[in-house]
């Protein structure tokens, strides 16, 4: 498969009378963009707020982060299975608007968290803070059901995020840069049949409302480990329906710009062979975490891997989906490396993860989500405070007469992603 | 002009007294440094100084625990320095555990920083390394060159109050305390490289260390318990009375074994325990409620059991390296196989 | 009569309230998440099988008031080794969890509940797909 990202740089957003990218400045007729949102009969109030870099701005709680996409050339159209038709996507053509986001937020449940800070300590903590993000603050009709309000808040991000990637559809990219992954008989000509064989696992969290991805529409808890191209995340195959741990669980954006996938598609042909990605979900049900398991590490072993990378999602019980993975594929004489988080306690002293095992030899830890911070207070909120005290690792008087706050890591957005998104870690 | 005072503490071999034969001189101060101390000088360059260097063998300071730390520490307290270093001790176990056991009561009891060096293998790592900060080091003198400057600097950090980083950022053995920090490269970059040097057979460190567990595989059960032969083997150190081997009170260097032939019941005229970790006094009244030979013996006779073993096995548990530990269980094993040993109580304390 | 071959263990009333005519349900009322666990802890002893993870969803045992856990309805003879230790892993990381300071307002619990339905809704159709436990 072979895909082309045309990126367009976005350096600032504003409000205008239309809708258009101009000389790098996305202009936003909120009226017109917040028409297809508002027609959900579920969404009572939405409006669009913009939070630059270095602004003093909270945003929270945070739902979803969106990067804008269109397809220009090939089959399908981003996001496929949930906004464009079903078709399979990876190859051809996209345009990207760099540099910005489409954030999501609005209580869902009354314990939601997410915070995104654009200046000060948290912002460090966060990659969203680099981005100009055009905010999308909903609120639900009373008596929503907490169900169809996070589907109508998914779909909403997601609606407005397509539609302002049209808008960069006839752009010239400031950068282009081709992905190009092979078959499996192209793995084994010269040169790439003298390099390690190496895949990607990739771990999807499916276990229920606010836990949930979807994989060109389908529930991910409903799927069995299965074969994915690299390039087709990067047309939005896979979206997040995620909306609890903040820290460490997977936005769209983060789905889009995967890590693992741009380090081993960097190196592939140089140092190692990209062989495929294995997306395995993390369900509730221990039979169905046993099945999962097995299955990536045979079909790890039908792609004959020498290493693999595997990256998890959340906290908890996805661990001991993990550590099933990880020793697995150990077993099956994959060389294994796992990226994950930490729950160490606030002092740094409690047993890191829920589940271990000796196989787990190689492990990059993207640090200690119960580690405190105190985050200064900012001049504008968007959204709301009202749930900063109960957010994960808030607690009551989380939120200080000054508006500063004090709370765990895993209150930020994306503080501690498991895919290896930041530089963060632990020793 | 020097900021602050330190006291350095070496044993007799880098103190250039003498090596084994004479690790049991008793501790002497000398004035200014000796040995190891004129790198940390070079490190240290004009922001510290060593005022006085403490020089002890390594069985004194073992076999007198109790009177060196307490004679040590009060040459230590007379100097009123500011900051406190041992070592660093390589892979050497009983100079270990002196440099750690002196920089922990430095510490606690003198309010001085105090910090050591040693390799991770050093059975003084294990004991203080959630204690004290024990920048790691090689296993021989070699690494004293690479060392010495990470101590040092470290020891100043400390000594200025200034925050200290992870133990990757400063050098120091994980203290089971996780910290965060930034990296370099961001995670995925990391776990490509981990990878890389996995495939090619390179070395490479985890971030996370899992809890290492040393899993044993229950035996199956005992078919008929009324024939069997059971045997007791402790690490609560109980030993005829009089300690006949000389087992070491803390980390032991090796264990007896014992005959209970003809032995019904453990008395305070019989048995004792050498075991320095924890209160003595019911151990040696009755070493019977460390290993229950008495009650083992009744069962002998109600025919609850086949025959209680004719030996037992002891050793003292109190810091004992893991090394050491697995050999004496290895020789153990082997002479309880060949008594016809067909299961084992364990206790310990 | 209630056939179902898997219980769950709830100290959720949600649960209560939307299973226990259709499977059996063992509700704790005023127990908490640690209660639940260990209960099953017991079960597990007493040759019971485990079907849903313990520490299920990604809502952090300290957050969360509410458990609830899949089991089989029948026991075997043995201890199911799998499940023993599943358990006492899920009960060391709920044990050093703090307590929980405050106390949520009725509709943030509310939240809680049907997010812990919802979890163990998940697992529903696994559990009716598969023939033998």
């Amino acid at each position: 498969m072979k895909l082309e990202l045309g990126y367009i740089d976005i350096k600032g957003i504003r409000f205008g009378d239309h809708n258009a990218v101009e000389d790098h400045v996305l202009v936003v007729n909120p009226e017109e963009l917040l028409e297809p949102v508002l027609a959900d009969p579920l969404i009572k109030t939405a409006h669009f707020e913009i939070a630059n870099p270095g602004e003093s701005i909270r945003i929270t709680p945070v739902k979803d982060v969106i990067e804008p996409r269109v397809k220009v050339e090939g089959p399908g159209g981003i996001f496929p299975g949930v906004i464009s038709k079903v078709h399979t996507v990876g190859s051809g053509k996209t345009h990207v608007l760099r540099g910005m986001a489409v954030v999501t937020a609005g209580p869902i449940v009354g314990f939601q968290e997410g915070i995104i800070d654009m200046t000060g300590v948290g912002a460090e903590y966060t990659p969203f803070s680099k981005l100009h993000n055009l905010v999308l603050v909903m609120e639900a009709v009373e008596g929503t059901g907490q169900h169809e309000y996070e589907k109508a808040a998914r779909m909403a991000g997601l609606t407005t995020a397509v539609a302002i990637g049209e808008l960069a559809r006839d752009l010239t990219p400031d950068e282009s840069v081709v992905y190009e992954t092979p078959t499996i008989a192209e793995g084994y000509q010269e040169p790439l049949s003298n390099l390690p064989r190496v895949g990607y696992v990739m771990m999807l969290q499916s276990q229920g409302l606010l836990h949930d991805t979807y994989v060109y529409g389908v529930d991910a808890k409903r799927t069995i480990s299965t074969l994915i191209g690299a390039t087709e995340l990067m047309d939005g195959a896979i979206i997040s329906g995620n909306c609890v741990s903040a820290c460490d669980k997977n936005t769209t954006y983060h789905h889009l710009n995967n890590p693992v996938i741009r380090d081993l598609l960097e190196a592939h042909g140089k140092t190692l062979n990209f062989v495929g990605v294995i997306i395995t979900n993390e369900n509730v049900y221990l039979a169905d975490k046993i099945r999962s398991s097995d299955w990536t590490a045979k079909l790890a072993k039908f792609l004959s891997l020498d290493g693999a990378i595997v990256s998890q999602e959340g906290f908890g019980n996805p661990d001991t989906d993990l550590i099933m993975n990880c020793t697995k594929l150990e077993n099956n004489g994959v060389k294994t490396v796992i990226i994950t988080d930490e729950y160490a306690g606030a002092d740094g002293k409690s047993q890191p993860l829920a589940d271990a095992d000796d196989l787990a030899d190689a492990v990059v830890t993207a640090g200690n989500a119960n580690e405190m911070i105190v985050l200064p207070p900012m001049e504008r909120v968007i959204g709301t405070l009202n749930f900063v005290n109960k957010i994960a690792g808030g607690h009551d008087g989380s939120l200080r007469e000054d508006g500063s706050i004090e709370t765990e890591l895993q209150a930020i957005m994306g503080s501690t992603n498991e895919l290896g998104f930041n530089r963060l870690s632990a020793r | 002009m020097s900021n602050y005072k330190v006291v350095h503490y070496i044993n007799q071999f880098f103190g250039q007294i003498g090596g084994e034969e004479k690790a049991d001189v008793p501790a002497e101060k000398r004035q200014g440094l000796v040995g190891p101390g004129l790198a940390f000088k070079q490190a240290f360059g004009d922001q510290a100084e060593i005022t006085a260097t403490i020089i002890c063998g390594d069985s004194w300071f073992n076999e007198n625990l109790e009177l060196a730390t307490k004679t040590v520490l009060e040459m230590i307290k007379e100097e009123k320095p500011d900051l406190f270093i041992a070592g660093p001790a390589f892979n050497a176990g009983r100079y270990g555990v002196a440099c750690a056991t002196i920089a922990d009561a430095v510490q606690t009891e003198l309010g001085i920083p105090a910090i050591t060096g040693m390799y991770i293998e050093n059975p003084g790592a294990d004991m203080f390394r959630e204690k004290i900060y024990i920048v790691a080091t090689g296993n021989s003198a070699a690494g004293m060159r690479k060392a010495v400057p990470v101590m040092a600097k470290l020891a100043l950090k400390l000594v200025k109050g200034e925050p200290i980083g992870s133990s990757a950022e400063e050098g120091f053995l994980p203290n089971g305390i996780r910290k965060n920090f930034f990296e370099n490269k961001r995670g995925s970059a990391r776990a490509l490289d981990m990878l890389t040097k996995k495939l090619a057979g390179k070395p490479y460190v985890t971030e996370c260390p899992m809890p290492s567990f040393d899993r044993v595989a229950p035996q199956p059960a005992i078919k008929d318990i009324t024939k069997a032969n059971i045997a007791i083997v402790t690490s609560g150190g109980i030993v005829p009375k009089g300690n006949p081997d000389r087992i070491e009170s803390s980390s032991a260097s090796k264990y007896g074994g014992y005959s209970l032939e003809g032995v019904d019941n453990l008395t305070a005229d019989t048995h004792e325990t050498a075991h320095g970790g924890y209160d003595p006094v019911y151990a040696n009244q009755d070493a019977d409620r460390v290993i229950p030979v008495d009650v083992l013996r009744q069962y002998e006779k109600d025919g609850k059991i086949g025959k209680l073993n004719d030996w037992f096995y002891s050793t003292v548990g109190n810091g004992t390296s893991v090394a050491s530990s697995k050999r004496f269980a290895t020789e153990i094993a082997g002479k309880l196989l060949a008594q016809g040993v067909d299961a084992v109580i364990m206790t310990s304390t | 009569m209630l056939t179902s071959s898997f219980q769950i263990l709830t100290n959720n009333p949600l649960v209560a309230e939307s299973f226990s005519e259709r499977f059996h349900v063992k509700f704790f009322d005023d127990a908490n998440d640690r209660d639940v666990l260990r209960n099953v802890r017991d079960l597990v002893h007493l040759g019971y099988r485990v079907l849903t993870a313990p520490l299920s969803g990604s809502v952090k045992p300290w957050e969360t008031p509410y458990r609830s856990v899949m089991m089989t309805s029948d026991h075997g003879d043995e201890v199911d080794a799998f499940s023993l230790d599943i358990m006492e892993r899920a009960l060391a990381v709920i044990e050093k969890s703090k307590d929980r300071p405050w106390t949520y307002t009725p509709s943030v619990l509310y939240d809680f509940q049907v997010i812990d339905l919802s979890l163990i809704e998940s697992a529903l159709p696994s559990v009716e797909a598969t023939g033998r436990l």
